[in-house]
């Protein structure tokens, strides 16, 4: 099947049968849609698709989805929303912004937040700026799948010195259809010069159905911006998840990113960062957690194209049961890009005799007067650890829970909600408690 | 680099004097097929079961695809423009004084230290050493025959030991591995061959010069150490000299066996040529080179120094089969000009209690291009394996690069694996803090850069490791300011 012309994936190339789309963004689809046609289907002679097999995407047969389920009622959102944690809410059902949902309340001056469908309807040229300007021709496969069935999505874009201080929650729900859909959201965050938000992404379900999310991010800061973005991954464990985060920032702007990996039979995530000014900063944090059957596969490519700028990555993972994660991190230093500062960090705690990761962190390197680190490790429960628990009385599962939720304490603190820290720090301890760690 | 006329003018004179058609005869005319994998073999005299694995290997080796994932640039190479056998040069062919060698030579020998019978037999003046594809003669077989210990040319030990290059010759690296290596399957020319039986710990260091001395001539070296239950070999390859040529492919393999409780130390000096500044006739260095520990406790270490070559690309690897068994890989490369070096290791853990250590230390000066390219594979019945990474490496200058892409597997929980990478300049701090002392920059680029290697010069030979820094300073010449 491997280099395979994509068949297969005909159905999820249906084109959208929505109302009336500008001819640009038409011409955007129609192009990815030949695009992705000529293409191979991503195989493991690829660097980026070397330890990831589509095969079980694959078999899956996903379809481009056009439904929603708009009979939900706000009541029936209860069950997935975090306790205490207030937000202007926004809601997108099976990739579709359904404003019945949301809740997102007032905005600032300069702000404008909502569903990219709605927009385009009332001002056709609004993102014709916008859409595609972070993503690096040609786009990665599953990317360009995503523009050919560009449709709708959450639209963030504050203008210059807008400060949104309530955090922006995009709940991203997946209800199961009739048979296996995709859905593809595109997501376009512009935050102007000198403007702040906090953004959270929360991908979730209602129920275990198989469904795929296929979802495009694109932000841009400008100078001075500051973006707080943090993304919690807990699909339907019989769900395929993709994430193609695109990242450029102007000068002294900072982007600190958490990325939660939690739900999902089958998770890819690609986040790419460049820099376009000097003096900014670009903190990526991920906690992972792979148990029975799934595979959490993230992909990191950081481009340092212009001096003075700082990034961090630091990616932590538990794996357990037969659970496998892949973590591929890049940073790139470009030629003159004096006075960087890139430290790239991957640490995984294995848990059972049948997990597995494969791990790969690449510096490459063009300029002298840089400081580029990375390190990585892999084991298993430090036993003096435990030991030290259990000399004090604490029983042995406790205490190897114990330590793990101390491995992921340190990226979950770094959320910016205490609500939302709770509600990470309980899914993970009810995960642990599920498996038996011993 | 000024000098190289005068080599060249050497070789031509010769040729005039009317040793052409001897010469011809030597050597194979430029081209690859099937009747040229026979020549080889039947030049060298070969069994009947070597020509047929060459040809096996021939016939793979067309079905193959040059690989490509290098982070190398060069030329396409012509494998038909490549002449794949040459004799040596007989004693009346070569120099006969160290008044013929090229000065610049000279001095270079002068400055690393080389005594003078060493400088004869390396300008290429007629002692006894390894010239060309053929062992011409190798030391020491009167001691090593005492011990039991057989040291001699690929060649001879096809005449006086088939069975053991047959059990053993491709069992490490089948003809089937790689586009280069199943290329020197089909037509090695020579190389060595070390067999150290039960037991029996060789008494000396085992050393080979190698030598690219015909022109066009592709280098295909086989080198097949193997190592009986509890014994021990430390080998030593190549040399500090500067080595010069024209433009030529050099696609070595080299085979490692340790039984069990046995210890194979090798050790790669290579300084080949560079190539001029704008890296023009610099050789090419595509090597295999894997060591397996087939037996418990079984250990294999590989070092090396690699400051030469327009283009290297070579992975020395262990296959930790035995249970706890060992396997270390210490590297200093050094690029500089239009050099560039693609190298690293793999450690591949199959069995339990398994450890190894890598450590590389990268120096890319000038426009030079570096990579470290890593595996460490950890299987799913290795308990209890242990690895240790660190690569760091060192940039002089603006225009050079540094990549470090390791790869790392992990299948079992018991595996403990930490891996670290740095990349930084020379610190205008330690810089100020010689200076102050009175050290020229250059002295102190170069004791802080022999510093930053030091963890891998611990690991050679102690004469080596004496010229290995040396070495190091001579490269790094002109890198900085």
């Amino acid at each position: 099947m491997n280099g395979d012309p994509q068949i297969g994936f005909e159905r999820w190339l249906a084109e959208p049968s929505a109302g009336a789309a500008p001819d640009w963004l038409e011409s955007f689809r129609s192009g990815a849609r030949e695009d992705v046609r000529a293409r191979l289907l991503p195989h493991s002679k690829e660097e980026a698709w070397r330890y990831t097999s589509v095969k079980s995407l694959l078999e899956q047969g996903f379809a481009q989805s056009d439904e929603t389920m708009t009979a939900l009622q706000p009541d029936d959102l209860e069950e997935i929303l975090v306790p205490g944690f207030e937000t202007h809410r926004l809601v997108l059902v099976n990739g579709r912004y359904v404003p019945e949902l949301s809740a997102p309340g007032d905005w600032p001056e300069g702000v404008r937040v909502g569903g990219l469908r709605a927009l385009l309807e009332s001002d056709p040229d609004a993102l014709r700026e916008r859409i595609n300007a972070t993503v690096d021709e040609p786009q990665p496969f599953f990317s360009a799948l995503n523009t050919a069935g560009l449709d709708d999505g959450l639209v963030v874009l504050l203008g210059p010195g807008a400060i949104v201080e309530r955090p922006i929650e995009l709940i991203h729900l997946s209800v199961g259809l009739d048979e296996p859909r995709v859905a593809q959201p595109r997501h376009i965050v512009r935050l102007d010069a000198a403007a702040q938000a906090t953004l959270v992404e929360r991908y979730v379900s209602l129920g275990n159905s198989v469904y795929c999310t296929n979802s495009v991010v694109e932000v841009s800061l400008g100078r001075d911006a500051i973006l707080r973005h943090e993304r919690v991954q807990m699909e339907s464990p019989n769900a395929f998840h993709l994430t193609g985060l695109y990242l450029v920032q102007d000068e002294n702007s900072h982007y600190m990113g958490v990325n939660i990996g939690l739900g999902a039979r089958w998770a890819r995530t690609d986040l790419n960062a460049r820099f376009r000014g000097r003096h900014a900063e670009c903190v990526l944090r991920g906690l992972y957690l792979a148990g029975d059957g799934q595979l959490l596969d993230y992909h990191l490519d950081v481009d340092h194209a212009v001096p003075d700028c700082r990034s961090q990555e630091n990616f932590k993972g538990i794996l357990h049961g037969k659970g496998r994660a892949v973590f591929d991190g890049r940073v790139l230093v470009a030629k003159d890009a004096q006075k960087t500062d890139a430290a790239m960090s991957n640490r995984n705690l294995m848990l059972s005799e049948q997990a597995e990761v494969d791990t790969k962190p690449r510096l490459e390197i063009k300029a002298d007067d840089v400081k580029c680190s990375h390190g990585t490790t892999v084991g298993q429960i430090d036993p003096e650890m435990l030991f030290y628990l259990r000399s004090r009385g604490i029983s042995e599962p406790l205490a190897r829970r114990m330590v793990c939720l101390g491995f992921a304490g340190e990226i979950i603190e770094t959320l910016g909600s205490e609500a939302l820290r709770e509600h990470i720090s309980e899914q993970v301890g009810r995960r642990l408690e599920a498996t038996s760690l011993s | 680099m000024t000098g190289a006329p005068a080599v060249e003018d050497i070789v031509r004179s010769e040729y005039e004097h009317g040793f052409t058609t001897e010469i011809e005869s030597d050597t194979l005319p430029p081209g690859l097929d099937e009747d040229v994998v026979r020549a080889i073999s039947r030049r060298k005299g070969e069994p009947e079961f070597m020509v047929e694995q060459r040809l096996k290997a021939y016939r793979h080796w067309l079905t193959m695809r040059e690989p490509e994932w290098a982070s190398v640039h060069y030329p396409r190479i012509d494998f038909q423009s490549i002449s794949y056998y040459s004799a040596p040069k007989r004693p009346e062919d070569m120099p006969k004084s160290l008044d013929e060698i090229d000065p610049a030579l000279l001095e270079t020998y002068n400055k690393l230290g080389i005594p003078i019978e060493e400088q004869k037999a390396l300008a290429g003046i007629a002692v006894d050493a390894v010239f060309d594809s053929v062992s011409v003669a190798t030391t020491f077989r009167a001691t090593l025959a005492e011990a039991g210990v057989i040291f001699c040319s690929i060649s001879e030990a096809l005449h006086d030991y088939p069975e053991l290059v047959k059990q053993y010759m491709g069992s490490v690296v089948p003809h089937t591995d790689n586009y280069y290596a199943g290329l020197n399957a089909a037509v090695f020319s020579d190389g060595t061959f070390v067999y150290v039986p039960k037991g029996v710990r060789c008494p000396m260091e085992l050393s080979t010069y190698f030598r690219i001395n015909a022109r066009n001539t592709g280098q295909f070296e086989r080198t097949l150490i193997i190592a009986e239950a509890g014994s021990y070999v430390s080998y030593l390859e190549g040399c500090t000299a500067p080595q010069r040529d024209e433009n030529q492919l050099h696609a070595a393999v080299v085979e490692l066996i340790a039984m069990e409780d046995a210890e194979i130390k090798y050790s790669t000096v290579q300084n080949w040529y560079p190539g001029d500044a704008q890296g023009r006739g610099g050789i090419y260095n595509f090597v295999t080179k894997r060591g397996d520990c087939r037996g418990a406790r079984s250990k294999i270490s590989w070092t090396q120094v690699e400051t030469g070559s327009a283009i290297t690309w070579k992975y020395p690897s262990c296959i930790l089969r035995g249970e706890g068994s060992v396997g270390e890989f210490y590297s200093v490369a050094v690029t500089k000009g239009r050099q560039q070096a693609d190298t690293g290791t793999k450690m591949i853990h199959i069995g339990k209690n398994t450890s190894s250590t890598i450590v590389s230390k990268g120096i890319s000066a000038g426009e030079g291009q570096q990579t470290y390219r890593g595996l460490v594979r950890i299987g799913p019945r290795a308990e209890g394996a242990r690895n240790h990474t660190q690569c760091d490496s060192l940039l002089i200058g603006d225009r050079c690069t540094a990549n470090t892409f390791p790869y790392i597997e992990v299948k079992h929980p018991s595996a403990q694996m930490e891996h670290e990478a740095t990349t930084s300049k020379i610190s205008d701090d330690q810089l100020f803090y010689c200076r102050s002392r009175g050290l020229n920059e250059e002295d102190a680029v170069s004791m802080i850069v022999n510093g930053f290697c030091k963890e891998v010069f611990n690991e050679l030979p102690m004469e080596f490791a004496v010229e290995a820094q040396k070495l190091l300073s001579i490269s790094l010449e002109g890198a900085v300011g």
